[in-house]
């Protein structure tokens, strides 16, 4: 449970963080996808962009996560089944 | 920096259960406090909701008066309006946000989680609901215990569903500060509200709901990075709650009225009571704990239970390190608020903030970007001429629509075709391309200096002289 809010918590801040600062430099306007100018709303295209950051700054959560895992548990999950306990 | 305490376990292994993966956790069932610091609390839970669910109500000259809106890329804040090129204005007031914070705590600690956090001040609204439902502490530890019957399904539903309409509030109000919130309201009523102001009005909403309600104290344990660096900027002489412990131990049981050192003990009776107000669920007994918020509940209540006692209050009481260790008064614990890290914290924050003031009062009320058409360089036109092509964006920052004559100089038998006046409604932006004629010996090969001069027909003073470049084949 706190593994999972240590992945979803501080990604979901940083991507606030990022959010506030990219669309003040970038109008959405002015974006393009694949070639084409963005034509969703504004405020759909802010809204998809927080998500966009947020799945980012998760993934790397995730990442320092994993890495995290101690050399123990990572042997505990390898040793037993040959599963992935030990990152549970 | 002070060193926080970690709970010692009776083998003297110090605690890390909390921060244990699997750790167990228990829920707190602050039992209700009134005193001086209870009122305190309210005051702020009052004037710091007054303000978020009222400001985005308030007109100003005939829009919201705040109101950050994101489609037409513009921060409205009563008489001022921003754009995202003053940005800088945004940083600047977090950098005072942030050395404000630094100088509280320095100096009272924790006031900030105490007092005026969001999540301190939802979760004393949701937690009053719940006692007003449920009953007091005792009721609702029963309840909790108690297997499911038709009153407690009536009383849980209760709880959930004011708890769920207070929270969806909260989103409408947040969702108001970005979209204008009386068109918002009836399209709420209409059922046309847009997919993405439904989305985030539930997504803020759920986010109250599972912070205050649920969560509480563990978003401060375990999600809050200001409580993990407040350490930082502690030292001896800030004020913290502070359990004087020479004054209260040994602690132990006693009949009203006896003198504690007759029995050879403390002024601590041992009745609990302070940890049971605690809504992070510690005891200050042992120490000052990264967990307390500084919301001096355990204030209150020692201090109910010193008065029925008739011991002196405040074994529980506002203090500093220095303070406990050498018997201080409030004149000595005062005396010592400045000091060198107060005074230079003081002087950050007073510089920026008179830099802020500043900037602002001297905002500019109209700016010009010039951009040159980068399409067409140069070309000839009619009469040998050389012809640049400019495209000029005229920002009126100000809440008044102006005129403005445009002009340009820099050059010999320079020159303007297009529009030489043009009108901005209020807090508007207008596009123009204009073409700048020179003839061809004037300046020299290559980019040479202009300028375009954007004045307001109504007032001199607003005017903005901006530097272009001219290209001369
Ligand atoms: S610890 Fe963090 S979340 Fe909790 S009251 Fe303080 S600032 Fe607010
Ligand atoms: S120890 Fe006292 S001041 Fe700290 S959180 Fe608990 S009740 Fe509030």
């Amino acid at each position: 449970m706190l593994r999972i809010l240590w992945v979803l918590w501080p990604s979901f801040v940083v991507a606030g963080i990022a959010e506030g600062i990219f669309f003040t430099v970038v109008d959405p306007q002015e974006l393009y996808l694949f070639g084409h100018p963005v034509e969703f709303s504004k405020i759909a295209t802010y809204s998809i962009g927080f998500f966009g950051f947020w799945a980012v700054c998760a993934a790397s959560s995730m990442m320092t996560c994993l890495l995290q895992i101690s050399a123990r548990e990572v042997n505990k999950g390898i040793g037993a089944h040959g599963g992935t306990e030990g990152l549970s | 920096m002070v060193s926080i305490t970690t709970k010692q376990l009776p083998d003297g292994k110090p605690n890390f259960v909390e921060e244990s993966l699997y750790e167990v956790h228990k829920k707190v069932h602050p039992r209700a406090v009134s005193g001086t610091f209870a009122s305190w609390r309210w005051a702020l839970v009052w004037i710091t909701q007054l303000v978020y669910y009222g400001l985005c109500w308030l007109p100003w000259n005939g829009r919201q008066a705040v109101l950050f809106n994101l489609v037409e890329r513009k921060f409205y804040i009563f008489g001022l309006v921003f754009w995202p090129q003053d940005v800088i204005f945004l940083s600047v007031l977090l950098i005072i946000s942030a050395y404000s914070l630094f100088l509280f705590t320095a100096v009272g600690g924790r006031l900030w989680c105490g007092y005026a956090c969001p999540q301190t001040v939802y979760t004393e609204i949701f937690t009053w609901i719940e006692q007003k439902i449920e009953g007091e502490r005792n009721a609702r530890i029963k309840l909790d215990a108690a297997p499911m019957s038709a009153r407690k399904l009536w009383l849980r539903s209760a709880k959930y569903a004011s708890w769920a309409l207070l929270a969806l509030w909260t989103g409408f109000t947040f969702v108001g500060y970005f979209t204008p919130i009386k068109s918002l309201w009836d399209s709420v009523w209409s059922f046309s509200l847009g997919p993405w102001e439904t989305f985030w009005m539930f997504f803020y909403g759920a986010f109250t709901y599972l912070f205050a309600g649920h969560l509480r104290e563990q978003v401060c344990k375990h999600m809050c990075p200001y409580a993990r660096f407040q350490g930082v900027m502690f030292d001896p002489d800030t004020l913290t709650i502070t359990y004087d412990t020479e004054r209260g131990e040994p602690r132990g049981a006693r009949r009203k009225g006896l003198d504690p050192r007759s029995i050879a003990k403390g002024e601590c009776v041992d009745c609990g009571i302070c940890v049971q107000v605690c809504p992070t669920g510690i005891d200050i007994r042992d120490g000052l704990q990264y967990e307390c918020i500084g919301c001096a509940a355990c204030i209150d209540a020692c201090d109910q239970v010193m008065e029925k006692m008739d011991y002196p209050k405040g074994l529980i009481r506002y203090s500093t390190e220095h303070a406990i260790e050498a018997h201080w008064g409030w004149k000595e614990i005062l005396g010592h608020v400045v000091r060198p890290r107060v005074m230079v914290y003081s002087a950050i924050l007073g510089a920026i903030c008179v830099a802020f003031v500043w900037g602002i009062a001297n905002k500019a009320s109209l700016r010009v970007d010039v951009i040159r058409d980068r399409a067409t360089l140069a070309r000839e036109v009619e009469g040998g001429l050389v012809e640049n092509i400019y495209r000029l964006h005229v920002i009126n920052v100000s809440e008044t629509p102006h005129r403005y004559a445009i002009s340009v100089t820099g050059l010999a038998g320079i020159d303007l075709i297009g529009d030489r006046i043009v009108e901005v409604p209020a807090a508007a932006a207008r596009t123009l391309t204009v073409q700048v004629r020179v003839p061809p010996e004037s300046g020299r090969k290559g980019s040479n200096q202009i300028f375009f001069d954007v004045k307001s027909l109504a007032d001199e003073k607003v005017a903005v002289h901006e530097k272009a470049s001219f290209l001369q084949p």
